[in-house]
């Protein structure tokens, strides 16, 4: 292959390629971004004031994060494939008093809260037909520890429709009354069954063992102030039903109800953010701010005062729906992340209507407290929390290596047949 | 029975990689330094053992992370950074090597090997603490350490556990050397080693019943120090604590010799011998001992020797150019080469020689401090010279004699007759297994005391060109321990010496060195292996060593306390404890 690509035709294709992309999409964005400029930079777009960093608050608090990794292959057994998943869950206190800066508490008090840390989970089905839909929804029946889906559904409709839903009897008369059969069942909750290949039960799974460790956290008496997730608070919505098409929808308007309920800060951060023109606001940052600026910029939606942004008006979950996301940069050496928070706690904490000076104010506040908490040396503009939390899930190469090896193990232990749990183009070395 | 792990001291850390000779471990973010010493406990396949592990490098080692620079960088650009729960992910690796290990064979006694094994898996690091892991590691280590003569106390790092080192009488005709440049202590090392002779012997005094033997010490002081001291206290002060019977006992009549008699200080002048040496006592062998003669001056120096006698000195000395057998130049070459004899004070032709009185010293369990300080190079070179010489000399006779009579006819073959004959009397008495007559079966001289001379500046008469030659040394370094008699071999440099008095040497005592070169001559000679202790040697302070031996499969690290430390915890112990009794019941 390596004659291939090492060759000038391939790099002319390459060219050819982004040529294209420039001359298709940037150009056509770019027109969009003219749109949006002055607005983002002057009413979007701002910085704050930082803490210092001997600063004692007056109230230390705690800031809980929840990761997950892991794989959807962890051994294959004919068309039967064995998914491994881990999730950890963080909690560290801000602890300026006893000037040990954002130290994580300690492991038997956390492990008491919320069971071992980091948690595993594994997952099987076979290529028999709705038997994908019918394992996936045990295995998520089982992690989410709410297991009443009257009660998991609702907060979705709550929030979604919030005059016309308040309890399951409002949907009678409702356009949603013809589905309400189908909301009772975990299973019948999944209405992407097409779609259940591997990967996307993987993706399923792991979202709901995140949110499941997240709802642990929040009914448990570590009490955060923050509760970090990692991704986005999108809900994937069923275009013709108009709910959300898997359980992990309906399960993360729960959690965003609960964590209202206790006061907690939600948020979920993302790296890989598919936000376009980022680079553009965050060189309008450096221009407007200076070079180290920590910054903010308001991703407005359509129902927001002066409506959406142009540059993401055709696509479909920007910003999400029932979110506020931001984009924002803490150090002039990463490149901007986002951050989603909850729409209705965002309308009932920060925003004050008829005020933007207040709203921002109230922002400038929250990013304040973010970036202080996304300080640490190493993972320098990210917040700690999140971090410790993704290296203590994290599978590794060698980790999974070693897992699979127990795997066989295990099933020789067992007296099952040898399989390999490496690749089966392995065999053929291949 | 196992093994009581709190006594080995605090649990450090775990064995990480490694293999039987380097290991590497994993352990808590503490002070450590190079060269400390770990204890490894491993219980593999039911086989108790503690391993010894030093440390000779170091490592800050951050758990998850893999670029520290990186983090270092931020901290220093973002001057807000912080590191979230860091303390427990900070470790330190250490590397290092595997010293051996001590195990209890099946009579229950601990014995120490060199490393063939490894520790266990994970096995559990302790570092030893001084209060605590003294009295298991002396246990432990007892075969590694144990003896008679003390130098220094085991060193762990920067600190010192109370389990001394010492060498075994035995191993000193093996020849001991001891290296370090200028300001590494060796003149403390010697006062602590005189001081330890004299403890010995005064044992050996005390318990007459436990038939313990007595070590006599030739000891050169270069800078006239060891009597006076070097700060506060001098092995005078021992001499002058004790009663004077002990004294008589353990000094005789004087234990310090100098050129200058009326130079000396009043007290130590009481205990003070003038070096006189005759001439006749001179042998052509002893001075081609310290200095390089051509073929011709050596024949015709032998010559003169065969045909004078010990007047050969004196022959060549008043010999006219006109009646010279050779030609004039290498006459006058070798006239040039004696003439320092005439300038000196030490070497006369007439007068009483002091070398009986030292013979009588030596062969009964003394020490001599011998101020070389007013004495020219070669001077004191030929003073050592003879005076080996001279002891190995009577003791070879001794060795090919079945009775006295015997060693009366060896004697006189061997040596001076103006000496023997002075001397034969006393040395009947030393050497006669009962009685002192021509019929009495002679002793071995293994049982005799061990005479230990040092031999200053080593490299001037130890080295590879006068060694080849007919040095008196060569054959001390070879058969010593057939006469017990040792050379304590103390010099600047290990590059420099003989092969052959290195490939002899079974005791080293390695003090801080000057250079590169010299680090690694010290490791190649060393009698254990000691590769890889060059970081060590590069780091070590004054009063440091490292001490290896033939006999002991670990290296030891040992701190050397200063004489006036040890003398005055030990002070008391010189007094004769039954006058001391009487004074308490006179007050």
């Amino acid at each position: 292959m390596l004659d291939k690509i090492l060759t000038e035709k391939f790099r002319r294709k390459l060219k050819m390629v982004f040529t294209d992309i420039q001359n298709q999409q940037d150009r056509r964005d770019e027109q969009e971004f003219a749109k949006d400029e002055v607005r983002i930079k002057e009413r979007l777009l701002d910085t704050f004031t930082c803490y210092k960093s001997d600063i004692i608050l007056e109230n230390d608090y705690r800031i809980a994060a929840i990761d997950g990794s892991g794989t959807d292959s962890l051994m294959t057994l004919d068309d039967i494939r064995i998914h491994l998943l881990s999730t950890s869950t963080v909690v560290i206190d801000t602890n300026t008093q006893s000037e040990s800066l954002f130290s994580p508490i300690d492991r038997d008090t956390l492990e008491n809260e919320l069971g071992e840390q980091p948690h595993l989970e594994t997952h099987w089905h076979s290529g028999v037909r709705d038997d994908a839909r019918l394992k996936l929804a045990e295995t998520l029946a089982e992690i989410y520890p709410l297991k009443d889906v009257t009660s998991l559904i609702l907060p979705f409709f709550k929030d979604f429709k919030p005059r016309e839903i308040t309890s399951f009897s409002d949907f009678t008369g409702t356009d949603y009354e013809k589905y309400m059969p189908r909301l009772k069942e975990m299973e019948s909750l999944i209405s992407r069954e097409q779609l259940l290949t591997n990967p996307a039960v993987h993706e399923e799974i792991r979202k709901v063992s995140e949110y499941a460790a997240a709802r642990n956290v929040l009914t448990s008496d570590i009490c955060p102030k923050y509760l970090l997730i990692d991704g986005a608070l999108s809900v994937f919505m069923h275009f013709v039903r108009r709910y959300p098409s898997m359980p992990s929808g309906f399960m993360l308007r729960d959690l965003c109800a609960l964590a209202r309920q206790k006061n907690v800060i939600l948020c979920a951060i993302s790296k890989n953010h598919t936000i376009p023109f980022a680079h553009r606001i965050a060189g309008m940052a450096r221009e407007v701010f200076g070079e180290n600026a920590k910054w903010f910029c308001h991703l407005p939606s359509k129902d927001d005062p002066e409506g959406g942004l142009h540059i993401y008006e055709d696509r479909t979950y920007i910003p999400p729906m029932l979110a506020v996301p931001y984009l924002y940069s803490f150090s002039r050496d990463n490149r901007p992340s986002r951050i989603d928070f909850d729409r209705i706690w965002w309308l009932e904490n920060i925003f004050v209507p008829g005020d933007p000076r207040m709203t921002r104010a109230n922002e400038k506040a929250l990013f304040a407290e973010l970036e202080f908490m996304s300080r640490d040396a190493r993972w320098y503009g990210y917040p700690v929390a999140l971090a410790l939390a993704h290296v203590s899930c994290k599978l590794s190469y060698e980790d999974l290596r070693l897992a699979k090896e127990v795997c066989r193990d295990v099933r020789t232990e067992m007296g099952l047949d040898q399989r390999k749990a490496e690749d089966l183009r392995a065999d053929y070395d291949l | 029975m196992k093994i009581d792990k709190d006594k080995l001291g605090e649990l450090y850390g775990k064995v990480g990689v490694g293999n039987q000779t380097l290991l590497g471990i994993m352990g808590r973010n503490r002070d450590i330094s190079v060269g400390e010493i770990f204890m490894i406990y491993s219980d593999r396949d039911g086989h108790e053992r503690v391993f010894f592990f030093r440390v000779l490098g170091l490592e800050n080692y951050l758990r998850q992370v893999d670029d520290m620079s990186r983090i270092a960088g931020t901290l220093m650009v973002e001057g807000d950074a912080y590191l979230s729960g860091i303390d427990r992910n900070m470790l330190l690796s250490l590397g290092g090597k595997m010293l051996g290990y001590a195990e209890k064979n099946e009579k229950g006694e601990w014995t120490f090997k060199s490393p063939r094994r490894l520790p266990d898996h994970l096995a559990s690091v302790y570092r030893p603490v001084p209060g605590t892991s003294d009295e298991f590691v002396q246990e432990m280590l007892a075969c590694q350490t144990d003896g008679e003569v003390y130098i220094g106390d085991l060193q762990v790092g920067e600190e010192t556990l109370n389990v001394p080192v010492k060498i075994p009488i035995m191993y000193l005709p093996m020849h001991v050397g001891i290296f370090g440049s200028t300001g590494a202590g060796k003149s403390n090392l010697m006062m602590v080693l005189i001081k330890s002779i004299i403890d010995t012997n005064l044992d050996a005094i005390r318990k007459p019943n436990a038939d313990k033997p007595r070590i006599s010490a030739f000891c050169i002081d270069p800078h006239d120090e060891f009597a006076k001291g070097v700060d506060k206290y001098g092995i005078q002060n021992i001499i002058n604590d004790m009663s004077s019977t002990t004294r008589s006992d353990v000094i005789g009549d004087f234990y310090y010799l100098t050129t200058h008699k009326s130079a000396t200080t009043r007290d130590i002048r009481a205990y003070t011998r003038e070096i006189r040496i005759h001439y006749s006592e001179i042998k052509p062998r002893d001075l081609y001992s310290i200095r390089e003669y051509t073929s011709e001056m050596s024949s015709f120096i032998d010559a003169q020797y065969h045909a004078n006698g010990e007047n050969w000195i004196d022959s060549i000395l008043s010999m006219d150019e006109e009646s010279s057998p050779v030609q004039v130049s290498t006459l006058r070459a070798v006239k040039r080469r004696l003439s320092f004899l005439e300038r000196s004070p030490l070497f006369v032709d007439s007068g009483t020689s002091i070398l009986d009185d030292i013979f009588i010293a030596m062969e009964t369990g003394r020490i001599l401090v011998v101020n070389t300080s007013l004495m020219s190079d070669m001077e004191q070179f030929l003073l050592t010279t003879i005076v080996t010489r001279t002891l190995s000399d009577m003791r070879r006779a001794l060795k090919s004699s079945g009775n006295l009579g015997d060693f009366e006819t060896q004697g006189l073959k061997r040596l001076p007759h103006g000496f023997f004959n002075r001397v034969k009397q006393k040395a009947r008495t030393f050497y006669g297994k009962d009685g002192v007559a021509d019929s009495s079966e002679v002793r071995d001289p293994r049982k005799l005391p061990v005479i230990q001379v040092t031999v200053e500046e080593a490299p001037s008469i130890l080295n590879p060109v006068l060694m080849r030659g007919q040095s008196v040394f060569k054959d001390i370094s070879r058969q010593g321990r057939k006469f017990n008699i040792g050379l304590l071999v103390v010099s600047q440099q290990v590059s420099v010496l003989d092969n052959v008095i290195l490939s002899q040497m079974n005791t080293e005592i390695n003090l801080r060195l000057g250079n590169e070169r010299e680090i690694k001559a010290c490791i190649e000679n060393a009698s254990v292996n000691i590769t890889g202790f060059e970081n060590e040697f590069r780091v070590m302070s004054r009063g440091e060593a490292i001490v290896t031996a033939s006999y002991r499969e670990l290296p030891l690290p040992a701190r050397i306390p200063l004489f006036d430390t040890i003398y005055e915890k030990d002070k008391d112990r010189y007094k004769d404890k039954k006058s001391k009794k009487q004074e308490e019941h006179i007050l």
